[in-house]
């Protein structure tokens, strides 16, 4: 089957807020307050700030998992109302099924839209892309951290969507299966370009894989700043330019060097 | 863990290992002494066999005892499948070098010495001394004898018995998934039939039945009732529990990755409940178990439960030693399917629990 075409999008969050009732206690929660943004195709986008400031809860508003109390979200002028594949969702924890293979696992988006038959070999596909088509009749409990993530990654790129919506994905990895794949995201999306929005606690993560980093404010959840990075892929961490993004996006963040 | 091997080529050499080499070489080399040790002890079961039969051919008999060799033929068969299996390993052993057969069978042999050393020691305790009270307590050459002599008509209790469980058990299966993974899954059912669940439940099985034998027509479907509400009951609450137990990540995933409400159910809540509903299903076997005969005792007029009432109150204690043993055989064979079939669905659970 032929590559989809590339659909351009453009995603749009109009006055957005969403409160949440507390749990136990009286009151309520600003996860989100006011939030106008917009992203296209093509771009890499990173929410960063402190635990409270409403990115995870932006996602899952993006995914079409939670309405918004107020405001509205569209994707090309279309009101985002449910979850669709079209939004491919990767969480922190990989979620895969444990009761199917990891084969299994990969085409399940598939087999629900009764689209499996006739794309099998699109599965082979994503399975050679995470490089672990030996592992295809393995449960979930024999994979190790790195490639269930791997997996999840893959289960939700079958779909070929055109906004990929990454929380806090590499969170749970160690130091250096992180770094490999946050190149190995990185070339998927430069393969195809549609829009990544991303969820991390990780300044460096952040600037080495996104063409923009929005920074987050806790209580009520809103934009501090959106900024552009404008280097050249692949990245040099240890670049002049890296590290003075690094040190912009800090000091907002409250952790720059003290004085 | 496993790790990724990316090149491969550190895995390559040590890839063409067998499993069988790798437990080889992973295992601890035995001592001649214990090498010896192993072959005496799988012989052991042999030794315990013979004594059997010496002790049942040797010592007088302290009452008549008719028909004597159906037990003599019984122990040589149990002796001889045992040569049989031990020469089978000892011959893979040292034909094809794997000493797994030959393992098997070592790990075994302390038990059957003791199964065979019982069979004896019981034989000595009723039929060549009468210790235990005879005929309270028959020999094991008689309740053999009684069994093959009445063999029709255990067989034909023993189907009854089977038939009424069954259909019993699997409406209350049916009915039981049916509720509870609507239950587990609606909190707007759960309203409504938690409160029944709560009310019912408590309530011993075996309790309706003198209710249902005054209400009911047939004992056969009074049978029936009893068995599906006990099966119901227990299949309801462990796939309600499961059901409403799934993690609330699973159900965000499948909706992102596209699953309608009903795939939710069927693709993804079901499947996570699996383990419940299996221990569920389980637990509802045995109280189907207890509810045929305790039926069966009081009130239907054949299967199993009957038959040893019945060959009481003819002081057949040969027979309903016999019926006693065939119910064992039936159920070990059920649970032991039941462990198939709950192996099998679970195993991608292999490694997960243990």
């Amino acid at each position: 089957m032929a590559e989809k075409t590339e659909n351009a999008v453009e995603l749009k969050l109009d006055g957005v807020s969403k409160i949440f009732a507390k749990v136990e206690k009286e009151g309520i929660t600003h996860a989100l307050k006011q939030v106008d943004l917009t992203m296209k195709s093509g771009e890499f986008v990173s929410l960063v700030g402190a635990s409270g400031c409403g990115k995870s809860t932006m996602l899952r508003l993006i995914a079409g998992l939670i309405p918004p109390t107020t405001g509205k979200l569209t994707v090309n002028d279309k009101e985002i109302t449910q979850p669709d594949p079209e939004r491919g969702m990767v969480f922190q924890r990989p979620t895969l099924f444990p009761w199917l293979t990891m084969e299994k696992n990969i085409s399940f988006s598939l087999r629900m839209q009764g689209k499996y038959q006739g794309n099998e070999e699109r599965v082979q596909r994503m399975m050679r892309m995470i490089g672990l088509e030996e592992f295809k009749d393995d449960y979930p409990s024999q994979l190790s951290g790195g490639m269930a993530q791997r997996v999840a990654l893959a289960r939700s790129l079958i779909n070929q969507p055109n906004i990929l919506l990454l929380d806090e994905p590499l969170g749970a990895l160690d130091a250096f299966t992180r770094m490999n794949m946050q190149d190995e995201i990185l070339s998927m999306w430069r393969a195809r370009k549609q829009l990544a929005v991303m969820v991390t606690h990780d300044v460096d993560e952040a600037i080495y894989m996104s063409s923009r980093v929005i920074v987050m404010e806790a209580a009520p959840g809103r934009v501090k700043a959106d900024i552009p990075i404008e280097l050249e892929y692949p990245r040099n961490r240890s670049s002049s330019a890296f590290v003075e993004y690094r040190n912009q996006i800090l000091e907002m963040l409250n952790y720059g060097a003290k004085e | 863990m496993k790790t990724i091997s990316k090149g491969g080529a550190a895995g390559t050499a040590q890839a063409n290992l067998t499993r069988q080499q790798l437990e080889e070489l992973e295992e601890r080399q035995k001592t001649p002494f214990q090498k010896v040790l192993d072959l005496l002890i799988s012989l052991l079961p042999l030794v315990a066999g013979l004594a059997a039969v010496l002790e049942y051919r040797l010592l007088p008999d302290s009452f008549s005892n008719p028909v004597p060799n159906t037990y003599l033929w019984f122990l040589l068969v149990c002796i001889g499948l045992y040569a049989v299996r031990l020469l089978y390993g000892l011959a893979v052993l040292a034909l094809k070098q794997d000493k797994r057969p030959f393992q098997k069978t070592r790990f075994r042999a302390p038990l059957y010495t003791a199964l065979f050393l019982l069979l004896a020691g019981y034989d000595y305790l009723t039929l060549k001394t009468g210790i235990l009270t005879q005929p309270l307590v028959p020999c094991v050459n008689s309740i053999m004898n009684a069994a093959w002599g009445d063999r029709v008509m255990l067989l034909t209790s023993a189907l009854h018995t089977l038939r009424l469980m069954f259909i019993g058990y699997f409406i209350g299966v049916a009915l039981g998934l049916v509720t509870g993974i609507t239950c587990g899954y609606s909190k707007r059912v759960r309203y409504w039939v938690d409160p029944i669940i709560k009310f019912l439940g408590p309530i011993p099985t075996s309790t309706w039945i003198p209710i249902i034998m005054v209400v009911s027509g047939s004992l056969f479907g009074g049978a029936i009732f009893i068995i599906a509400l006990g099966s119901w009951f227990a299949v309801t609450v462990a796939s309600m529990t499961g059901v409403s137990n799934v993690d609330k990540d699973y159900f965000e995933a499948a909706k992102t990755l596209g699953a309608s409400e009903r795939q939710l159910v069927f693709r993804v809540a079901i499947p996570h409940a699996m383990p419940n509903i299996l221990q569920g299903m389980t637990q509802a076997l045995s109280t189907a178990c207890t509810a045929i005969m305790v039926a069966e005792m009081m009130g239907v007029k054949a299967g199993l439960g009957w038959y040893i009432t019945w060959a009481k109150s003819w002081a057949s204690y040969d027979k309903m030693f016999a019926a006693l043993f065939v119910i064992c055989m039936i159920f070990t064979v059920v649970t032991r399917i039941m462990n198939m079939v709950k192996k099998h669905v679970l195993r991608w659970q292999a490694g997960v629990v243990k």
